[in-house]
């Protein structure tokens, strides 16, 4: 089983080695967010075409589906593999790039904030909805925008503080239209 | 309280803004919601909320399986069989390398719902072959961004699932209806490089033997489109179904039997496949509250009223301006937010013209498609002019003449939508509101 090359080194200068472990962590949890959902998702078919459905299927998925989705956002922070419309701040340097590089995250930054605080308030609010057919509150869905909020916050910080101290890379950096950002269409 | 209309401005004018100072797409769409849910009596938790309601959406579980098939096949290099046979059915036409590169597309397209996986693939395998016979660099990205296109036209269609799990449309009928633009754009971009493209080298035309013995060893992965959509067709499987069907036929097959050694990266493969698609969803969640709020401050509705004015109630009329918008806004926004946004928009005009919403579909996925490869953000050229080694303003202008193509397409889709329903309603007569007779003889279409 091989798990190397998890942990992007691109833009090194933007991240602290200590968040590294949590990146690779991240990236782990989304594999198998994925294969716990093809599983799923298979097992769903498997048990029905034998005629003894699995009734906890629909729920498996979509708890693998919805967690592996905001595993992957905060991870996809990190690596800084979001997709973008395009990137202006790059054509820019000195002064002019740190403001709006900063201003970019910070806009980031104040999502994240509210994904922690009213994705709280949905959270203690579904524990008054119920997800058939296991009774489970669906709380235990909502709670993953708050953990990826924290996350893109976190993340969201370490950019701008080494950004702030080392600078923001240059345009010979890879662009971010060739991440896998881009990779979905 | 504000004007709506100075809301949808103000809303719109953020996530443009965001968007393009270089706020990933996702949070600029949340961040614009936010700031004008403020505006509203609406609360902001309920837009949070939103984001989650957006992707807890059944169909939208097939996005992950039609990039896990394109990703698998791409990292474990079996498409290079598919080239092969490519190169045996066209590679001796003139300017064979560029033909194989639209055949091979059409055969990828079969297999993977993304356009991304096609340039990649192509740009590694067969752009350098092209550097070496002359092509010109410019044209061969033009090519290659604009063949990749298909992707989202012939089925497995990431576009399609989006469109239908979005607009409660049947992704089996889109999936169907895709087939005439894709081929269409297809034989357009052979006819063009027939005829316009540079001659390369000619080879001598493959032997009999050698077509057979390249089907028979591509034949593993051609068989995926036939597991995806035989099992749709012949109503065995869901989207998603077919989707994991096809994932767990190349894990547990086509993997094993073609290169074996890939399994041990198979976990590495998983997790980036579990990053990528989280990319599109959480741009699905933060396009469903953009959407949402849209609908909330009554902008479908406008913009609707412009457009049957304008259009007089004529469905091609209508088509036609929503191909007009549909371009204007797929050079700018990426295709997967452009339909959640404007999805609301396209449900009522549907209604009110009487279009068949499969044929409105494949008129809206043709146009994004074709917004793949126009500037400023043609996501598939960008990567291809990076990839093959050209600046974007040359490949750009290699495209120009391509676009021909595809105007071609989009109008025969607008002006013949008996051609493009003919497959749904012939395989899937249900999904284009076919309905059974009652004498229990076939069916009855509007």
């Amino acid at each position: 089983m091989r798990f190397d090359g998890l942990v992007l080194n691109e833009q090194r200068h933007l991240k602290w080695r200590a968040l590294d472990p949590l990146e690779h962590v991240l990236m782990i949890l989304c594999g198998i967010c994925i294969t716990g959902f093809s599983v799923t998702v298979l097992g769903d078919v498997i048990t029905r075409a034998i005629g003894r459905p699995w009734l906890l299927a629909q729920e498996t998925m979509m708890t693998f589906f919805i967690y592996g989705i905001f595993t992957g956002v905060a991870a996809a922070t990190r690596r800084n593999d979001h997709l973008y419309l395009a990137v202006l701040a790059e054509s820019m340097s000195g002064n002019r790039r740190l403001f709006f590089e900063i201003f970019n995250r910070s806009v980031v930054l104040c999502v994240a904030f509210s994904m922690i605080y009213f994705g709280f308030l949905n959270f203690l609010d579904g524990f008054k909805s119920l997800r058939m057919p296991s009774m489970t509150p669906i709380a235990t869905l909502y709670i993953a925008i708050p953990i990826c909020g924290a996350l893109v916050a976190l993340f969201t910080i370490e950019q701008m503080v080494n950004g702030w101290l080392h600078g923001f890379p240059d345009r010979k950096g890879a662009p971010h239209h060739e991440s896998a950002g881009s990779e979905v269409l | 309280m504000t004007s709506n209309g100075a809301l949808i401005i103000l809303m719109g004018f953020l996530f443009l803004f965001l968007g393009y100072m270089g706020v990933p797409v996702a949070f600029a769409l949340i961040a614009s919601v936010l700031v004008v849910t403020a505006f509203t009596p609406v609360s902001e938790a309920s837009m949070i909320a939103q984001l989650f309601n957006g992707m807890d959406v059944e169909a939208l579980l097939a996005v992950p399986f039609f990039l896990l098939v394109g990703d698998l096949m791409t990292s474990a290099n079996v498409t290079v069989r598919m080239i092969t046979l490519s190169q045996t059915m066209v590679g001796h036409f003139r300017g064979g390398l560029a033909q194989v590169v639209t055949l091979f597309s059409m055969f990828f397209a079969g297999i993977s719902g993304s356009s991304a996986a096609d340039v990649a693939v192509l740009s590694r395998t067969l752009a350098p072959e092209m550097d070496r016979e002359g092509y010109d660099r410019a044209f061969t990205a033009a090519l290659i961004a604009s063949a990749a296109t298909m992707a989202n036209l012939i089925p497995p269609s990431i576009m399609a699932v989006v469109y239908g799990a979005t607009g409660n449309v049947s992704i089996g009928g889109l999936f169907l209806g895709g087939v005439v633009p894709g081929v269409l754009v297809g034989i357009g971009l052979m006819i063009y490089s027939h005829f316009f493209g540079p001659v390369g080298i000619r080879r001598k035309r493959a032997t009999f033997g050698h077509f057979t013995t390249a089907a028979q060893e591509a034949a593993i992965p051609l068989m995926i489109p036939i597991i995806i959509m035989g099992g749709i067709l012949t109503g065995q499987f869901t989207p998603t179904e077919a989707g994991v069907i096809a994932v767990a036929y190349i894990v547990f097959v086509a993997i094993p039997l073609l290169n074996h050694r890939h399994l041990r990266n198979l976990p590495r493969d998983m997790a980036h496949t579990g990053l990528l698609y989280s990319i599109p969803l959480i741009t699905i969640g933060g396009a469903s509250a953009f959407g949402w709020m849209l609908a909330y401050l009554r902008g479908p509705a406008m913009v609707s009223d412009w457009i049957s004015t304008a259009a007089g109630g004529d469905p091609f009329m209508i088509m036609l301006l929503l191909t007009l918008l549909f371009i204007i806004v797929g050079d700018f926004i990426d295709a997967v937010p452009a339909i959640i946004i404007f999805m609301p928009l396209i449900i009522e005009l549907t209604k009110n013209a009487d279009i068949n919403p499969v044929h409105m579909g494949v008129v809206i996925i043709t146009t994004l498609a074709f917004g793949l490869i126009t500037p400023p953000y043609g996501l598939c050229l960008l990567m291809a002019s990076k990839f093959v080694g050209v600046k974007f303003s040359k490949a750009m202008l290699a495209s120009l003449p391509i676009y021909i193509v595809f105007f071609a397409a989009i109008a025969f889709t607008i002006y013949f939508p008996d051609v493009v329903l003919w497959l749904p309603k012939h395989l899937l007569p249900q999904s284009v509101g076919c309905f059974p007779n009652p004498n229990g003889t076939g069916y009855i279409c509007p």
